[in-house]
């Protein structure tokens, strides 16, 4: 598959709905007060905005297998899941030229239901449907369409429902990874984290980047203070929650809050800043890199070096989400008749979830970090150590 | 020049605004179109000027048949129009103003302002017209700006000149003065074509009449040969009384009592200042004054539309200082707007939805917030009989009617109440003679009535004739209260600013209307 | 004195005087003709969705691989880039029609088989779920744009109306027949209250509401944000940004069985339309509206509150939009989340502007956005042309609309008589 397209930050599952109505307000609010503008303002409100720069796939179905995806609210264009589902539906041609893909892109919540019925009558061999917010739709949809087969993204059934498969992914695991190798990279002993928004799909990665910090002291007699997310005391960690307080944009686009976070972070002393806010941890990288040597960055979701090539002399590494190879082999297992529903769980054993290479850094990581970090990836694949932040002490 | 029209017709759909119309303007005359609102004479200004196309006829011009596109083409063969809103940009110059369109310039394109300014002394020296070519528009007198608008005509090397309604925003001091320049514009060869429904000024200035009615010329004459009453017999087809007939005042108690009234405006201005007047029941007070000198935040302070800073307003002993204008009309004010179609009318709603715009939700017209459209339209059908408004149905929208008949709507809403104090604020203002005759004869009615009357205008014919006193008003003071009989120049000097006190005693009973307007 | 004129003249005014006598009446088919070659605005309004589908077909020829591919060959056989082309405009406009309207062949199979009515129905049923909300919040926007009031914050208002909605849903129980119009009650107030902060900030400081309302749209949206996340009303075991469900009791009945997802929030619609339309014409205080709404300084003469008649405004307005966010949430969606809404409250403004601020005009307006939305869709999944196609529709009817020289110009179309092409779109320039 060739990498031509843009950036995926997965992190940002909820945001673009803002992002859309800001574009909208932004062309009424320029020219409210005039007749013209408004009635531009009027015109642009109504186009649905950036559904999609791209073209809809031209469907040659004849007969062959169809993988269709329904996005939620964000779009095929968010640079976020919705995009990588679909870059996962053109991987899956790659293998299988036999396979085509299509999608619609949902406008409003109210879209989801009549969308996959569409998708459900269309006879889609498969159908991608992305984050919670469609659970209850996809779940529906099943029950009355058993014979037809789903996959969701960033979700989890308990029970689980036999056509659908459901993806979601440890990422505090490979967090865990990261938090270790920052702090261990740290020279003046404090890193910081910031979120997008409070929302679990976020907070993972900050709880387990946290974890990670605390693991390093723990075994290093080191007092690493990690800044941007303190995990609550009391909650419960087993059935998934990521509860704490931390440093979050409440946006996933605008870069210029990035910048700001990040630069409160590193006059706090912060030395590697964590990111996990989609594109506006792109700002956070303009602040590292303008405040110079000896302040480095880890990427989030996919691997900077690729997705973010100008800033790569900065990240460390890059903690990733495997959205892209899990959808990937849903779709190819639907399409060659494997395909089971249930649950799956992106991990470090199944490499769901994984730390990309150093690349430029690959000469600055001490190789005694590197063997620790092997050991803690067995460690915590073996379950031997836990990535809840709360089982160490905080320095 | 001269002009010549032959024959010109102009259509509006089923409407014939202009039905055969010849006209002759000789070189170096003065030429009057008198008619009422809507007799046709901007129809045939603007066919003239080249806005409009004629459906039929031609246009002479020192015997050439000519055809005008647009605007520019009129100007190029010498005709230039002052209209009656003027066309200068406010925040420029006398000189740039005169210039503007066709500027003089250096090489490169450089604006010439000396050339500019040289052509405007020029100008001025040559007919009398006394302009400050660096002077500011926005800062002159109105009187002066419309100067600048005949010198923009005059650079343009206009041979005719076209004057719409000139004299409507004048002070009688600046229509002699305007009178005295279009003299010594004739004078010096140059046509003139004054456009007017002033019989006044028509017998004061004019070499020749042509009198227009329903789109046709109904007769041309020669002001020696005829008078005040023929021409306006000719205007509306009939006789019609140009003095308001009414029996002296018989004054009651006081209504209006307006104490120390201060009124300061949006930016900061003093509109009002310390004005104290009363108006007695079964009395017409008229305020007189040039427009621009507090009148009209007089009104509007009275009717609650506008804060008063300080002072009272009390009608009927009830204190009605900064009340709402709700508080107003109920207290049994009745108040005819100045702007009519701004204040008055909503002009896209019908006559009869207009005529009941104050008492919308009070009985007979509405229960339980619901409207009784038929009760509503059965009122406002006898009041299209009572108050004589031309009509075709209550259902057609008010703007479409004619400036009198709009007038009627609103002197039916407001004076359909029981009316303690009737405020009327220009209340013929660009009427024609039959409908100010109406106007005045129901505020004459509702003076015998009982009510207290307050008339602001700018019109001195018609605060002598209705006023039972005079107020003149000047710079937000009252400057003199005088009786109807006082003559016109010393009304004149009251409403220049000069105190009445300052004035030597004049004798009782002079006749200013002819002195006045007698000005050669 | 010479005197030109020796007959009585006229009793009328001019304005009136020239009657068309029986001899100068044009027939009755010259008159049709006339009207139909005025720009008057029914004939503007179908002119530019004509134009809109033109311009749309203009876009599958240039964006179509097939299409292009064919008139690449046109040299060799140009019957069959003509067909392709043909065939492609076809089927793409005729998924449109078939995905929001009805299928002919779906419906025939159900008549020859007795079944499958929910699939013929199923794309006019969405398209009246669809058309809903857009009617609801469009009437609002209408209200207030005839009132002279610039509502740009429906969006914002529709969202109060769904918390407040939800809120009345997950926090009593009782049987539906109380329920359920309380529920619909509490969206409308809560719809209201968001409308009456802009609505009091102007009438007091003079604040523009259209400023107020745009930016009460983010402070509603970030309310909704926080509350997902917050108890009460973030859904119990969910950490997720989503709130609890509608309870049974609390949702809107289907209209024709439980398979097809048309429900009685597009009857509140209608029923809000004529109330509207009742409104405007019969009340008084919709009379006050309107004064206002044409000539305030007018009104204000005349002893009309202009302030309370603004803040009103801006209340009903609200209302309607609560209303909008009601329908929607009890009606189909039954949860919240941060995609809740899409864009209703902005599409609203262009079927205000699209139905001349009239509540029919609003009505049709709305089902015509909610047919090439939901058409659209399904155009996408049958023929692979992109939804977008219909945005463009969508964008070029209001621009056509909204610059009605445009129109004029394009059909050499005469003035229309009453110029009501102007006075429609007079309230924008204030």
């Amino acid at each position: 598959m060739a990498m031509n397209h843009p950036p995926v930050p997965e992190t940002a599952p909820r945001a673009r709905r803002g992002f859309v109505r800001s574009r909208t307000l932004a062309a009424l609010a320029a020219g409210a007060l005039s007749a013209t503008s408004i009635a531009v303002g009027v015109a642009s409100a109504s186009t649905h905005l950036p559904s999609s720069g791209r073209r809809a796939p031209r469907v040659a179905h004849a007969g062959g297998f169809l993988a269709c995806e329904v996005t939620d609210t964000g779009g095929i264009n968010d640079e976020s899941f919705n995009e990588s589902a679909y870059n996962a539906l053109k991987a899956a041609k790659k293998v299988d030229p036999s396979i085509s893909y299509t999608y619609l892109s949902s406008t409003s919540t109210s879209d989801y239901v009549p969308y996959i019925n569409d998708f459900v009558n269309k006879h889609c061999g498969i159908i991608v449907t992305v984050g919670y917010d469609m659970a209850d739709a996809t779940a529906a949809a099943a029950k009355k369409y058993p014979g037809q087969k789903f996959t969701i993204v960033d979700y989890e059934y308990t029970p689980t429902i036999k056509n659908v498969l459901a993806l979601h992914y440890d990422t505090n695991q490979d967090a865990f990874l990261g938090g270790y190798l920052a702090a261990a990279m740290s020279k003046t002993g404090k890193v910081g984290t910031f979120g997008g928004q409070d929302i679990p799909t976020v907070t993972i990665y900050m709880d387990g980047f946290v974890a990670g910090v605390r693991y390093y002291d723990k075994i290093n007699h080191a007092h690493v203070v990690a800044l941007g997310w303190t995990p609550a005391a009391k909650r419960n960690y087993a059935s998934g929650s990521f509860a704490g307080t931390g440093l979050f944009t409440n946006n996933f686009t605008d870069q210029g809050l990035g910048k700001t976070d990040a630069e409160t972070l590193m006059a706090e002393g912060a030395d590697v800043i964590f990111p996990v806010a989609g594109a506006v941890g792109l700002g956070a990288a303009a602040a590292v890199k303008q405040a110079g040597p000896g302040h480095y960055m880890e990427w989030v979701d996919t691997d900077g070096c690729i997705s973010a090539k100008q800033y790569c002399s900065l990240f460390i590494t890059s903690v990733t989400k495997g959205i892209v190879p899990s959808v990937e082999t849903a779709v190819l297992a639907a399409a060659h008749g494997t395909f089971h529903g249930g649950n799956y769980i992106g991990t470090l054993a199944n490499n769901g979830v994984s730390i990309s290479p150093y690349h430029t850094f690959a000469s600055k990581v001490p190789a005694a970090v590197t063997k620790e970090l092997a050991k803690i990836k067995a460690g915590i694949i073996a379950g031997k150590i836990s990535v809840d932040p709360n089982s160490y002490p905080a320095s | 020049m001269r002009l010549e029209l032959a024959g010109i017709t102009k259509r509006f759909g089923s409407l014939v605004a202009n039905d055969g119309v010849d006209l002759v303007v000789e070189p170096g005359e003065i030429h009057c179109l008198l008619g009422e609102n809507g007799a046709g004479k901007t129809t045939l200004m603007n066919v003239l000027f080249g806005l409009l196309r004629h459906d039929a006829g031609e246009i002479r011009v020192d015997g050439e048949t000519v055809e005008f596109a647009d605007p520019g083409d009129a100007v190029r063969r010498g005709i230039g129009m002052v209209h009656q809103h003027f066309m200068l940009v406010p925040v420029f110059t006398v000189a740039e103003n005169v210039v503007l369109g066709f500027e003089p310039t250096r090489r490169a394109g450089f604006l010439d302002r000396r050339r500019a300014r040289a052509d405007v002394a020029r100008l001025s020296a040559e007919f009398g017209l006394e302009v400050e070519p660096d002077a500011v528009v926005e800062s002159l007198p109105v009187g002066i700006q419309q100067r600048v608008e005949i010198l923009k005509a005059l650079q343009r090397d206009a041979q005719l000149l076209i004057l719409d309604e000139p004299t409507a925003v004048l002070t009688p001091q600046e229509i002699q003065a305007l009178f005295g320049i279009m003299r010594s514009l004739a004078a010096a060869g140059r046509s003139i074509l004054f456009i007017t429904h002033k019989l006044k000024e028509v017998m004061a200035v004019a070499d020749r009449i042509t009198v227009m009615r329903l789109g046709r010329v109904v007769g041309t004459a020669r002001p020696e040969e005829t008078n005040e009453a023929d021409l306006a017999a000719m205007m509306v087809g009939r006789s019609v009384e140009l003095v308001v007939r009414k029996a002296p005042a018989r004054p009651g108690r006081d209504v209006l009592e307006l104490s120390g009234l201060t009124v300061v405006d949006e930016r900061g201005v003093t509109v009002v200042d310390h004005v104290d007047l009363r108006v007695r029941a079964g009395e017409i007070v008229a305020l007189a004054g040039v427009q621009g000198n507090g009148q009209t935040e007089l009104a509007e302070a009275i009717t609650g539309l506008r804060p008063v800073t300080s002072g009272s307003v009390r009608v009927d002993g009830l204190d009605l200082t900064n009340a709402t204008p709700r508080q107003v009309i109920r207290a049994g004010v009745a108040h005819v707007p100045e702007d009519r179609q701004g204040d008055g009318l909503v002009s896209g709603m019908t006559i009869a939805e207009n005529l009941i715009l104050d008492v919308y939700d009070q009985r007979p017209y509405a229960r339980l917030g619901s409207l009784d459209l038929g009760e509503v339209r059965r009122q406002a059908e006898r009041k299209l009989v009572d108050f004589d408004i031309r009509a075709a149905s209550p259902t057609v929208p008010v703007g479409t009617l004619s400036g009198g008949n709009q007038q009627k709507v609103v002197v039916a809403r407001e004076l359909s109440r029981p009316v303690k104090l009737l405020v009327a604020s220009q209340p013929t203002r660009g009427l024609d003679v039959g409908s100010i005759e109406y106007v005045h004869r129901r505020i004459v009615e509702e003076r015998d009535a009982g009510a207290a009357v307050l008339i602001v205008s700018s019109e001195l014919d018609e605060v002598l004739a209705l006023g039972d006193r005079i107020a003149v008003m000047f710079r937000g003071r009252i400057t003199g209260v005088v009786a109807p009989g006082t003559g016109r120049e010393r009304i004149g000097l009251l409403m220049a600013g000069m105190e009445e006190a300052d004035l030597p005693p004049s004798a009782e009973g002079e006749d200013g209307a002819v002195t006045a307007l007698d000005l050669t | 004195m010479t005197r030109t004129e020796t007959g009585p003249p006229p009793a009328v005014a001019p304005a009136t005087a020239v009657e068309p006598g029986p001899r100068g009446e044009p027939p009755a088919w010259a008159r049709l003709a006339r009207r139909l070659v005025e720009a008057n605005v029914a004939v503007v309004t179908v002119l530019a969705l004509f134009t809109a589908l033109v311009i749309g077909a203009i876009l599958i020829t240039a964006t179509t691989p097939s299409v292009l591919h064919a008139w690449s060959q046109v040299g060799s056989a140009p019957g069959h880039a003509f067909y392709v082309t043909g065939a492609t405009i076809g089927d793409a406009y005729g998924a449109i029609f078939t995905g929001s309207v009805i299928s002919p062949s779906a419906l025939g199979h159900a008549i020859s088989t007795g079944r499958g009515w929910t699939g013929a129905f199923n794309p006019i049923s969405e398209t009246l779920v669809k058309a809903a909300p857009l009617i609801l919040a469009g009437l609002g926007v209408a209200l207030g744009f005839s009132t002279g009031v610039f509502n740009i914050g429906a969006q914002g208002q529709l969202i109060a109306g769904a918390i407040a909605a939800l809120y009345v849903g997950f926090a009593v129980h009782l049987p539906i027949g109380i329920h359920l119009p309380l529920v619909v009650l509490g969206g409308a107030a809560g719809g209201a209250v968001a409308g009456f902060i802009p609505g009091i900030l102007k009438a007091r400081t003079g604040a523009h509401e259209v400023i107020v309302t745009i930016m009460l749209n983010y402070v509603f949206l970030d309310l909704l944000t926080y509350l997902l996340t917050s108890r009460p009303f973030q859904q119990p075991g969910q950490s997720n940004a989503i709130s609890r469900t509608m309870p049974a009791t609390a949702r809107l009945p289907h209209l024709f069985g439980s398979t097809l997802r048309a429900n009685l929030g597009f009857v509140i619609a209608l029923a809000a339309a004529l109330a509207v339309a009742w409104f405007a014409r019969r009340s008084t205080l919709g009379f006050s509206f309107r004064v206002i709404g044409a000539n305030q300084r007018a009104g204000r003469t005349a002893g009309m509150d202009v302030r309370r008649v603004t803040v009103l405004v801006l209340v009903i307005s609200g209302a309607l939009a609560g209303l909008a966010g009601t329908v929607t949430l009890s009606g189909t969606d039954f949860f919240l989340s941060t995609g809740y809404g899409g864009n209703i409250g902005f599409d609203a403004i262009t079927v205000a502007l699209l139905g001349r601020n009239r509540p029919l005009g609003v009505v049709l307006g709305s089902l015509l956005f909610a047919a090439l939305d939901v058409g659209g869709a399904s155009m996408q999944v049958a023929t692979g042309i992109p939804i977008d196609l219909s945005s463009v529709i969508q964008a070029t009817i209001v621009f056509c609309i909204a610059t009605p020289m445009l129109v004029r110009e394009l059909y050499r179309l005469r003035e229309a008589g009453g110029g009501s092409i102007q006075l429609f779109m007079k309230g924008w320039s204030s």
